[in-house]
């Protein structure tokens, strides 16, 4: 692996679809996004956008069937779309790890939590029971388990859910993974445990120096977190870039009106009118466009627009900065006009 | 088990109640005898209740009664002329022949079959082990024997009509004539764990930690094994247990009587067509044993298999 010029994971044109009574219901529809080595990349989005489909496609972790997935997964030069079950199964939990959004289901309840940390080491590796044991004891101390050694033996129920995300994160990096994925890990956690699980993650990725790709819809998170963010909307992306500018310098209007649902952000508490467009039945142009206030006939139009670099790291799937638009219209948009939107477009 | 104490003792105290209130058939025949003797039928029947400890009070007959269900002296059965103990045991001989391999399949093959048609949900195969499970389910267990009996016994004569009670455990014959009980007996039973195995690790194979368990890389037999059977066994114990002693204490019965086996259910039914009270009140409190056992049995593997579940602090 030469981590220097190859990203640890390179997903392109990823696409995965559900076969539904209702037709073909495209989930995730081509998207690609890359994590080196050591980066933390926020996947950002609201609930419904297809963000947790894109991750569990990763290691085909969605069911398939119904699922179908298509496009490219490279991960240390290796195809994972390509690649056989088993292969697959040798890279869970070992190469790529995951961490679930709900901590209190993620766990079984008939097994101590000792037990399910160290599951994964008894797959993966021939490591004894007193090795694994020692291991696992170890990061449970790691991840701020008090008593690490007594606690080995009990079982999820006995743990808070705070806890409990910690112990999914131990139990997540046994195997030493070189990505983790988490998938919305502190969205059912309370404010001040969500701080304390950010900061744990934050730690150890320095400590493993693995990458994260992380998913939430928590704006706030990811100004924590992230190094580059990419925004989701409808199974596409949005928009791309480090984390810097697309905070300070959001170039689509989706992105814009995502940052105005920060509290403290603007004046008024509104929320982007409309919801997410029929996944079965997606209109042409660009996905956001029946909820954008800047939209043209051309937006509706083709498909989504090509991705246009506005500086380097960040670029946008957005008409306005195709040749022949005048960006300024959406760019400037910051602005005053944009604090009255959410009551107004009601 | 303090419980499962306390449950058999009121069970025996709610029996001797009952038998109390009672009229004794011996009393009556001694009655019956005196007057057919020219006798005083009064006073036979009163000599007969000395002799057999029914005049003293209650409290001391019960301490009496007690006693002697705890240290197994049960009474003579008349009508089989041998003590209860050694009459319940001789029947107990038969029944576990057919019950122990039948209690046996019931358990490998009820949540097998639910597995099964779990992790082929709503494919020809699961409609097809849930069709089965819910024929052997619905059809009375008598009735079902009858047919196989005409089937197999007397039309294809694969299987002897009439049980040999003197073949050898082991041996073909044996294994031959109790073939259809047993499977009686296992269709009747496999339905209903069959169905809670169904729908428990259809609940499960989609939960979140199984999710999880797939994310380690857990291979598919091994996440069945242990993240969906585990979880599963849970509730499927209480039906387990529920439809086991069901079909022991009431079809068993009916089957033994069909297939004319010896065993416990039919001495109950013939010691009750007699009127052998001291016979009835024995199998009576052997099955009650059996019940109270199992239940504890089930208490217990519940605390085994879900450790959420705990009776320290009662």
């Amino acid at each position: 692996m030469t981590p220097d010029t190859d990203p640890l994971l390179e997903v392109a044109n990823l696409r995965t679809t559900f076969d539904t009574d209702g037709g073909e219901l495209v989930a995730v529809d081509g998207i690609d996004f890359s994590i080196d080595a050591g980066e933390t990349v926020c996947i950002v989005g609201e609930s419904g956008s297809g963000k947790t489909v894109a991750t569990e496609s990763i290691t085909r972790l969605v069911k398939s069937p119904p699922a179908t997935v298509t496009g490219s997964v490279r991960f240390d030069g290796e195809d994972l779309l390509e690649a056989s079950e088993e292969r697959l199964r040798e890279i869970r939990g070992y190469n790529i790890a995951h961490i679930f959004q709900n901590p209190q289901e993620a766990m079984n309840h008939c097994y101590s939590v000792g037990w399910q940390i160290t599951e994964a080491l008894t797959i993966h590796t021939d490591a004894s029971q007193e090795e694994a044991r020692a291991k696992a004891i170890d990061l449970l101390d790691r991840v701020g388990i008090a008593n690490a050694s007594s606690r080995f033996d009990d079982y999820p129920h006995e743990f808070s859910g705070g806890q409990k995300q910690r112990v999914m994160i131990a139990m997540a990096l046994v195997g030493d993974p070189d990505l983790l994925i988490a998938d919305e890990p502190t969205t059912a956690l309370d404010v001040t445990v969500q701080g304390q699980i950010l900061k744990l993650l934050d730690d150890l990725q320095e400590e493993f120096d693995m990458g994260i790709l992380f998913v939430t819809h928590d704006l706030g998170v990811v100004a924590q977190i992230a190094d580059r963010i990419v925004v989701m909307y409808a199974g596409k992306v949005m928009e791309r870039g480090d984390v810097y500018d697309v905070f300070d310098r959001p170039a689509h209007p989706y992105t814009q009106q995502l940052l105005e649902c920060l509290p403290g952000t603007s004046d008024s508490i509104g929320g982007i009118p409309g919801s997410l467009p029929s996944p079965t039945d997606p209109p042409d142009g660009c996905r956001f466009a029946p909820r954008c206030e800047h939209a043209v006939a051309d937006c509706e139009a083709g498909g989504q627009p090509r991705e246009v670099e506005v500086r380097p790291g960040q670029a946008v799937s957005c008409v306005y900065y195709q040749s022949g638009y005048d960006a300024s219209v959406v760019e400037a948009d910051t602005g005053d006009a944009e604090t009255s939107r959410g009551v107004g477009d009601d | 088990m303090l419980w499962a104490a306390l449950v058999s003792f009121i069970i025996v105290t709610v029996t001797f109640v009952l038998l109390s209130f009672a009229p004794n058939p011996s009393i009556q025949e001694a009655a019956t005898q005196a007057a057919l003797q020219g006798g005083d039928p009064a006073a036979a029947a009163e000599r007969e209740r000395e002799l057999r400890g029914l005049n003293e009070p209650l409290h001391i007959r019960y301490m009496d009664f007690l006693q002697s269900v705890y240290t197994l002296d049960w009474g003579w059965s008349q009508y089989r002329s041998q003590p209860v103990t050694e009459a319940v045991y001789e029947g107990l001989y038969y029944t576990a022949q057919y019950s122990v391999p039948w209690t046996i399949l019931t358990l490998v093959l009820g949540p097998l079959v639910g597995l099964y048609s779990a992790a082929n949900m709503y494919s020809w195969k699961d409609h097809a082990a849930t069709g089965f499970a819910f024929f052997g389910y619905a059809i009375p267990n008598f009735f079902f024997a009858i047919i196989l009996l005409l089937v197999f016994a007397v039309w294809l004569e694969w299987i002897p009509v009439v049980y040999n009670a003197n073949a050898a455990v082991f041996s073909l014959e044996n294994v031959r004539q109790l073939i259809l009980p047993v499977f009686v007996l296992v269709t009747g039973s496999i339905g209903g764990i069959m169905r809670v195995s169904r729908n428990e690790s259809a609940e499960f194979q989609n939960s979140e930690f199984m999710k999880t368990a797939r994310a380690k890389g857990v291979s598919p037999i091994r996440a069945y094994l242990y993240h969906v059977l585990r979880p599963t066994m849970v509730p499927l114990s209480t039906t387990i247990v529920g439809q086991l002693l069901a079909l022991f204490l009431g079809s068993s019965l009916l089957v033994e009587i069909v297939f004319g086996i010896p065993g416990l259910g039919r001495i109950t039914y013939e010691a009750l067509v007699a009127q052998d009270t001291n016979l009835v009140l024995g199998t009576t409190l052997f099955f009650t044993f059996i019940a109270v056992v199992g239940n504890l049995l089930e208490d217990i593997v519940f605390t085994v298999l879900d450790p959420r579940i705990s009776y320290d602090d009662r």
